[in-house]
């Protein structure tokens, strides 16, 4: 025991005078969460309060390209212009200024919409009345949308599919009134009907409700979903400074006094282990922190922890289990502290990835799904998700805290048998 | 009974194209302060690393204290002591705290390794750089602590592997003046080195190893008898390691 409190003192102190690795530690991953945070939270913002630039050419001059003009002048989604320069945009004037990025989206009403809408309604109206209509032609148009090439495909989707639930809705409405006008022709003018009126009101209205076990609203923000993903990537670079010190105990020969002396090599690694999970426990903590009390001070929403406390405690550990066994894993695996750095950092970067850390796991090609399932960047994001965003307790995530344990002691039994190996080479 | 027994053995690396030491034996008596010496690869690091315990030799045997190495090297490491040809510190602790480290490792109790230590730094005045830094010291400071950390818990058998490579003559004096004095209280010392002058002083016995092979052992003095042209042992050296040497 007093050798294990020895090398964990001397781990200790060789932590505390490395400036660099407490800067990684600590500072680096602090600041990234901040940032990350902000940049994710301002662009949800752009959306939501700025709104997108975008500009409409109103070609039709009619009742649709008014409506359509006058509903996205008040709607929260975009920042609405019609006009260039103090003139009113043409077709080609929005076409440059949306390939020059002026402009993320531009919409184009071209001439006559309207009334290629009324024409129709009217056709089916005789066709109903069962007058000849094949005389009549049906007319189609198209309004168009020019999208800037640099927005990102899920972005415009997500834009585009609003707005053009937003026309289709205005189409209906000005369907709905030329049909009433075409009936009010055929009826006489000596009978009193009451002519129905278009509503606003839909018939079937869609409500979003999370499906979160946690009482009370916690809603999907840059917050509550940058924290966690942030927070597991930064625990996991604690590979870095680890793999530095096997690496430099390698290349400044302690490691050569550590197999004559009478005590394992392993209880060195034991030694670094415990301190370095420590160090994670504290990492994931001042960032938890900084959810709660930073972040908020910025204007940002506070972190929800969610339900269950002992079930952070439980995928922290297995989180700094994991990173810690995995530096010890890529600290046998190298041969010099450059190649150790390139190896934890590379693989950290991929397990990242595939993992979900920057792009979600959900939009990736199912073959890459599949593959994500096997980062430990991924069972931790889904205990952790599971936590604060499905309110899931303790058991719940049980699961992911195995798979990182199990993947701790995989690693720790590899790093074991490279090193044996290399010791009796 | 010998102290150390090597017995035929060999030592092979996978990428080389002749055994690093080849068929050697040897055995060193109690209280021997025995010197490896030989040409740069010629199998003294190897040897020593064997006797530590670092390296398995390919084939024959190693006892020491009568105990087999393969079988017994955890009860071996706790008498055994050994001073790396490199500075095993840790470069940001403290010279103090690097001999409390190891101290604590060869599981020396507090106080007495807290007395030990004191009494080292101050029989190699370096009581007040012990509390700075190792990064801050000069070669022979760094190879002082280094020794030190080697003899914390009085080990029976001290393995030094070019303990005074590189250091002045001051701090290479009083190395081995130190290790002189170890050697009179009892204990074993094994020793390579590339100083012919120094082994000439030191050692009571010594053997001189070329290409994995032991091509000449005895004290020194009898060794430069038994060469009638030499004046010393460096020139006993070159005569037995270079082909076309010719004594001046």
């Amino acid at each position: 025991m007093r050798k294990l409190s020895a090398a964990m003192r001397k781990e200790f102190l060789l932590l505390i005078r490395d400036k660099m690795g407490l800067s990684i530690l600590f500072i680096m991953p602090m600041v990234l969460i901040v940032i990350m945070t902000l940049i994710q939270d301002a662009a949800f913002r752009t959306v939501n309060e700025e709104g997108i630039p975008l500009l409409v050419v109103n070609e039709d001059q009619d009742s649709l390209g008014f409506r359509i003009e006058a509903g996205l002048k008040n709607s929260d989604l975009v920042a609405f212009h019609n006009e260039i320069n103090g003139k009113r945009a043409t077709r080609d004037e929005l076409f440059k200024a949306v390939k020059e990025g002026k402009f993320l989206i531009g919409i184009v009403i071209p001439k006559g919409t309207t009334k290629a809408i009324q024409e129709d309604v009217k056709r089916l109206v005789d066709e109903s009345l069962g007058e000849d209509v094949s005389q009549t032609k049906q007319r189609s148009t198209e309004i168009e949308m020019v999208i800037d090439p640099i927005a990102s495909k899920s972005f415009v989707t997500s834009v585009t599919s609003q707005l053009r639930e937003f026309i289709s809705a205005l189409k209906t409405r000005v369907m709905f009134e030329t049909f009433n006008a075409q009936i009010a022709e055929l009826i006489p003018d000596d009978v009193t009907i009451k002519k129905s009126e278009y509503s606003n009101k839909q018939a079937v209205t869609y409500k979003e409700v999370y499906a979160s076990e946690i009482s009370g609203e916690i809603k999907p923000n840059a917050v509550q979903h940058n924290i966690p993903a942030w927070t597991i990537f930064a625990m996991f670079f604690i590979v870095l400074p680890l793999v530095s010190s096997i690496m430099k105990e390698k290349e400044e020969g302690s490691v050569f006094r550590f197999h004559t002396i009478p005590a394992s090599y392993f209880l060195q690694i034991n030694a670094k282990l415990i301190v370095f999970i420590v160090i994670c426990l504290i990492q994931f903590f001042l960032m938890l922190l900084i959810g709660l009390v930073f972040l908020p001070m910025l204007g940002l929403p506070v972190l929800q922890l969610g339900n269950s406390y002992s079930g952070i405690l439980l995928m922290a550990l297995g989180c700094a289990l994991a990173a810690s066994g995995f530096g010890v894993l890529v600290g046998s695996l190298a041969t010099t502290q450059q190649q150790g750095a390139v190896l934890g950092s590379l693989s950290i970067l991929i397990f990242s990835a595939i993992g979900g850390i920057w792009v979600p796991a959900y939009v990736m090609p199912s073959i890459m799904r599949r593959i994500s399932e096997i980062s430990p960047l991924k069972w931790a994001m889904d205990g952790f998700y599971g936590l604060f965003l499905r309110g899931e307790g303790c058991v719940d995530i049980l699961p992911h805290f195995f798979k990182l344990a199990v993947f701790f002691a995989f690693c720790l039994a590899i790093a074991i048998r490279i090193q044996s190996k290399k010791r009796i080479g | 009974m010998a102290m150390i027994e090597l017995k035929d053995i060999t030592k092979s690396y996978d990428e080389a194209e002749k055994p690093a030491v080849n068929h050697l034996s040897l055995s060193i008596n109690k209280n021997e302060t025995f010197g490896l010496l030989g040409p740069n690869g010629a199998g003294k690091t190897t040897t020593i690393s064997m006797l530590c315990g670092l390296v398995q030799p390919t084939s024959g045997s190693i006892s020491i204290k009568g105990l087999d190495l393969k079988l017994h090297m955890n009860d071996v490491k706790q008498f055994i002591g050994v001073v790396p040809q490199d500075i095993a510190l840790y470069p940001t602790l403290t010279g103090k705290e690097n001999l409390e480290f190891y101290g604590a490792m060869y599981g020396v109790p507090k106080v007495l390794l807290n007395n030990r230590i004191a009494s080292w730094l101050k029989k190699f005045e370096m009581e007040k750089a012990a509390n700075k830094s190792v990064s801050s010291y000069s070669g022979g400071m760094k190879r002082r602590i280094n020794l030190i950390a080697g003899i914390l818990h009085q080990p029976e058998i001290l393995f030094l592997d070019e303990p005074t490579v590189g250091v002045d003559v001051q701090s290479r004096s009083d190395i081995m003046h130190h290790l002189k004095e170890l050697n009179a209280e009892g204990m074993t010392i094994i020793y390579t080195s590339h100083h012919m002058e120094e082994a000439e002083h030191f050692c009571s016995d010594v053997a001189i190893i070329n290409n994995g092979e032991i091509i000449t052992r005895g004290n020194p003095l009898e060794l430069i008898e038994n060469q009638s042209d030499c004046r010393n042992l460096e020139e006993v050296f070159l005569k037995l390691t270079k082909p076309n040497f010719q004594v001046k």
